[in-house]
This record gives C-alpha cells, sequence and structure tokens, in this order.
C-alpha cells in the first residue's frame, strides 16, 4: 500500500515539497472555492517533479471542455502526474457519468461534440498521460463507479472495493505512532492501495511525515516489515562545520 | 518605465515541435530566469483548439510560474473572459494574488475566434455583452484587472473603467500612441479619483548588433504572424490606420506587423522605448517569443535587454 497526503488549502507549494521529500507516492489538493483546485494543483506540481498530484475536482463547477482544458494543461505542468478526484457533488449519478464521460472524451485525442457546443472541437494540449486516471468521490460516487468501473476513495476500511487494481481510501492520521500503525494495517488488511492522510490539527508536519516515512511507509510496503529497522537510532547527520 | 517580457504560449508549433510536458517546463525555467535577470513580468496568452497546444488555460499556468518566482508579476494576455464564469476567475484571481503576495495580473479580453467561442457552445456575438458581465463580477471583487485593445473604442472601455490597458504588438508606434491618448482621455472623463492607470503595450523589440541575427529576427516576427494568419485575426481600420486582416490579406498585414519591429543597438531601443514613454506608455512588454527562435537566442536577448535598456528605462516616466 502507498501513502500520500492530504495538504490542507494554501500551503500547497511548501507541503507538496514535504511530502515528496518523504518519499510519498502522492498528495490531495483542493479547494474551498471552485477554481481554486487549479490553483492548488499547479502550485503542488510546479514545485515537487515526482509527486502524484491528486486533484478533487467538483464536477459541474464549470462547463466540461474548460475543465478538461484546465486539467490536461496540468497535467501537462506536472509532466503526466495528475490524478482527478472526481467529486460528484450533488450530482446525480447519471449526470456525473455525463459529466465525466465528456472530460474523458475530451482527453482521448479525438474531435468530439460537447454537451452544449455547436461545433465538435479537439482539445489542444491533450494531457500528458495516455489517460489521466480519474477516482471517485462524493455521494453519487459508489453508483457511479459500478457504472463506470472507476475506482472510489473509500472513507471507511468496509468501503474499499472488493476488486479492481487501484483501490484508494482516505484517513486522518493522530500523531500517535501506536495508533496510527494501527489505522495502516487496518488499511492495508482491508485492501487498500493507495491511503491519503489528514496531518493531525496542530502538529508540526515534519515530525509526522517522519513518523509516516520512518514507521508507516516500510510496514505497509512490505509482508512481515522488521521493526529493528525503523526503530533503531536514525543515521548521524553529516557534520558540517562551514 | 517598466519593462516585461510576452507572449509565452506553450505552443509545439509546426517549425518548432516540442512535447508540451518540455514547453510547460521551459516557461518556470525562463520564469525564474526573467525574474533574476530583473524584469517587472512575464505575460502568458491563450487560445483554444488550435493544433499547436497553444494555452487555453492561464490561471493553472500562471500559477505554475509564480510557485517557482518570488519577485516576478506574471500576467494573462490576455485570458478571454466571456469564455469563463466570472465568478470562478475572480476566485481564482484573489487566490493567485494571495498566494503570490500580489504578484499576479490578470488581463482580460474578448477573443475573436468563432470556432472558440462554438466550442464552448457560445456565439461570437455574444463575445461584447458577456465581457462587460464579467467586468461588473471582476471590479467589485477587488481583483486588479488589465485590459488587452487593438483599437480606440478598446482603449476608451479601459480607461473609462479605470483599467491599465496591454496594448496589441502588431500596432504600429503612432496608432498605440493614439489608443494611449484615448486611453487617458476617457480615465480623465469619467473622474475616476487615484492615479491614471497604466498604459501597457506589446513591442516587438530586439537587441542585436549582427545584420544576421537582425535579418533572422525580422523573419522570426513574419514567422510568428503567420500564426495570425492561421487564427484569423483583424484589427479593424481607425483613421489614418489601414484595416490589418491576417486572414484575408495576410501579406500586407504580416508585412505591417513585421515594420513595427525594434531591431538594433541597445541606444536604438532604448530610444524607441523613450518615446512611448514620452507618448503617455508606462508599462513594455518585449515580444520575444517569436516562432523560429532558438530558445538560446531568446535567453541571449533577455541578458542584452536587461544589460543594456533595463537599467536606463528605470527613469524614464510616461508623460
Amino acid at each position: 500500500m502507498r501513502l500520500g497526503l492530504v495538504l490542507p488549502p494554501g500551503g500547497e507549494a511548501d507541503l507538496a515539497g514535504r511530502a515528496e521529500a518523504h518519499g510519498l507516492f502522492g498528495a490531495l489538493v483542493g479547494g474551498p472555492e471552485p477554481g481554486q483546485e487549479m490553483i492548488a494543483a499547479a502550485y503542488a506540481a510546479a514545485t515537487t517533479e515526482a509527486l502524484r498530484v491528486v486533484v478533487r475536482v467538483p464536477l459541474h463547477s464549470e462547463q466540461p471542455v474548460t475543465l478538461a482544458e484546465e486539467l490536461a494543461v496540468l497535467d501537462n505542468v506536472a509532466g503526466g502526474r495528475l490524478v482527478v478526484l472526481a467529486d460528484t457533488g450533488e450530482l446525480s449519478a447519471g449526470r456525473a457519468g455525463q459529466d465525466l464521460a465528456a472530460l474523458r472524451e475530451l482527453w482521448s485525442g479525438r474531435p468530439v461534440q460537447p454537451p452544449g457546443a455547436a461545433a465538435p472541437v479537439m482539445l489542444t494540449p491533450a494531457p500528458a498521460q495516455v489517460e489521466i486516471p480519474v477516482w471517485l468521490d462524493g455521494p453519487a460516487a459508489p453508483e457511479l463507479s459500478a457504472s463506470s468501473g472507476l475506482p472510489p476513495l473509500a472513507l471507511r476500511p468496509a468501503d474499499v472495493r472488493p476488486h479492481g487494481l487501484v483501490r484508494p481510501a482516505r484517513a486522518a492520521l493522530s500523531g500517535d505512532l501506536d495508533a496510527d500503525r494501527a489505522l495502516a494495517s487496518t488499511w492495508r488488511a482491508a485492501g487498500a492501495t493507495h491511503l491519503l492522510l489528514e496531518l493531525p490539527p496542530g502538529r508540526e508536519p515534519d515530525a509526522v511525515l517522519t513518523l509516516v516515512s520512518r514507521h508507516l511507509a516500510p510496514e505497509v510496503g512490505m509482508v512481515g516489515f522488521p521493526r529493528v529497522i525503523s526503530e533503531s537510532a536514525a543515521p548521524l547527520p553529516w557534520p558540517q562545520t562551514s | 518605465m517598466r519593462l516585461g517580457v510576452g507572449l509565452w504560449c506553450l505552443q509545439s508549433t509546426a517549425h518548432r515541435p516540442r512535447p508540451h510536458v518540455r514547453a510547460y517546463r521551459e516557461l518556470r525555467d525562463d520564469a525564474r530566469l526573467i525574474e533574476r535577470l530583473g524584469f517587472d513580468g512575464i505575460w502568458l496568452s491563450e487560445h483554444h483548439f488550435f493544433y499547436d497546444g497553444y494555452c487555453p488555460a492561464l490561471l493553472p499556468a500562471a500559477a505554475s510560474a509564480l510557485a517557482v518566482t518570488s519577485r516576478l508579476r506574471v500576467g494573462t494576455g490576455m485570458l478571454l473572459l466571456p469564455l469563463q464564469d466570472p465568478r470562478r476567475v475572480a476566485t481564482c484571481a484573489a487566490d493567485l494574488a494571495r498566494r503570490s503576495g500580489g504578484r499576479f495580473d490578470l488581463g482580460v479580453g474578448l477573443g475573436y475566434r468563432e470556432a472558440e467561442f462554438a466550442g464552448k457552445g457560445l456565439s461570437l456575438r455574444e463575445r461584447l455583452p458577456r465581457l462587460l458581465r464579467g467586468l461588473e463580477v471582476l471590479e467589485p471583487a477587488g481583483v486588479p484587472v488589465w485590459m488587452g485593445g487593438a483599437t480606440v473604442r478598446s482603449a476608451a472601455r479601459a480607461g473609462a473603467r479605470g483599467h491599465p490597458i496591454l496594448l496589441s504588438g502588431a500596432l504600429p508606434t503612432a496608432k498605440v500612441l493614439d489608443l494611449a491618448r484615448a486611453h487617458r482621455a476617457a480615465w480623465e472623463a469619467a473622474r475616476r479619483p487615484g492615479p491614471a492607470p497604466v498604459v501597457g503595450a506589446l513591442r516587438n523589440v530586439w537587441v542585436t548588433d549582427d545584420p544576421a541575427e537582425r535579418e533572422a529576427v525580422l523573419d522570426w516576427v513574419r514567422a510568428s504572424y503567420v500564426l495570425y494568419a492561421g487564427l484569423g485575426w483583424a484589427v479593424a481600420a481607425e483613421g489614418e490606420h489601414r484595416k490589418m486582416d491576417f486572414q484575408r490579406d495576410a501579406g500586407a498585414a504580416i508585412a505591417d506587423a513585421v515594420a513595427t519591429t525594434v531591431v538594433g543597438s541597445a541606444d536604438r531601443v532604448v530610444e524607441a522605448l523613450e518615446e512611448l514613454a514620452e507618448g503617455g506608455v508606462g508599462y513594455v512588454a518585449c515580444r520575444l517569443m517569436l516562432e523560429g527562435a532558438p530558445r538560446a537566442a531568446i535567453h541571449a536577448v533577455l541578458h542584452r535587454l536587461a544589460n543594456g535598456v533595463l537599467p536606463r528605462l528605470r527613469d524614464a516616466v510616461a508623460a
């Protein structure tokens, strides 16, 4: 299971870089208002080089062509590291499915006639990836997942889908080593493949990220991790004198 | 006078292909260099559904440049406001301003390609009312807005509303000065409080003493305006200034645009920019991203402008 970080709005450039420095697979960005998620994702993408940027996009917050263009540009800014977490919001599964289908058609590189458009268009630039990964969130996510085959973001271990190679999830860290070890272990046992972790409020991020990279990531990164490695003293830093 | 550079369009063209991932990485690298050299800002430009991937989403592109710089201003020249939800644009612009310490310049324009409107389910005929309605959303939101323009009407509209303007790079100097006057006159007639909004101009300028490079630069300017023949741009005739129709009479329009180019010594460029300052232009964005110009040439001219022109323009004050 791979571990990532949920970035609180506003500090994406700083925290995305720290998440990358701690070896996490990705970071989830969003925004309180529609559109801000694109800005947050651009900051996270521009200041990292390997981190997957998972952007939570409220479907229907702009017309699909504009959303598709912005996400294609973001995928290029990110060098092909974008993952879209499509939030169904208040939409029915059917309506969300239409919007999502329009986005994915536009990314395909084929001429398509989007809903409401008077003429077919080809979206340029195309995304950097062959296909932008799409995960689902929101009330209609389970139903939309069943019809589209796209993975929903699980918020409880019992909601991890029993099939599919990608089974993303989200959980909150406490900052307590034993409790967070149990949390990570529970999610791995539930079958999650990508766990996005919220930082506990009021804790210094680097201390929690060190807990994640030193203790949690190794434990969920192999079967039977020997704890002697993470519990031994950290190697001394380079003693730079000038 | 303040000096910026433009227009970064993030294209992969028929004559200068590149992966778009590289185009966006080069934008970040160029923004860092331009900041280090002391320029005031960098301007990006928008089109949609064009073969070369001309950037269709300026807000995330601008955000990526702002994220890797700390002093440089980043502007949209121009974001096509009629094609977007202005409340969402206002939210994003305010967010960018907050994150960047106020370094984002939101420039908005009308757009002119029928295909771009049709592709978003809109009619070109709606562009002006949609622009005006969009401004009514942006203005109370406290978002500083630049407007684009190439005509007296657009310059007067910006001046009357109290917005700075960035004039098109294809216009001859005499027309730039006419539009600067129209902008100022409309601002004065509106009797708005505070200082007059700045008049900016995109200009084709290049510092070189090498005759072979001069010849190449003029051809790069020519090639860069062939793009507008493909896009179908036109500037209406006004007063003594004839129409520039890049679609129906591309040869004449391109020749007129190339004729605006100031290419020569640093002294020659400073002289041309001082003439603009005397005519009321307070900001020039040097149009350097020319079709065919190798990146090394663009970096070389950035250094020449920074060393030979920038320090001498700081004291030039727009009349």
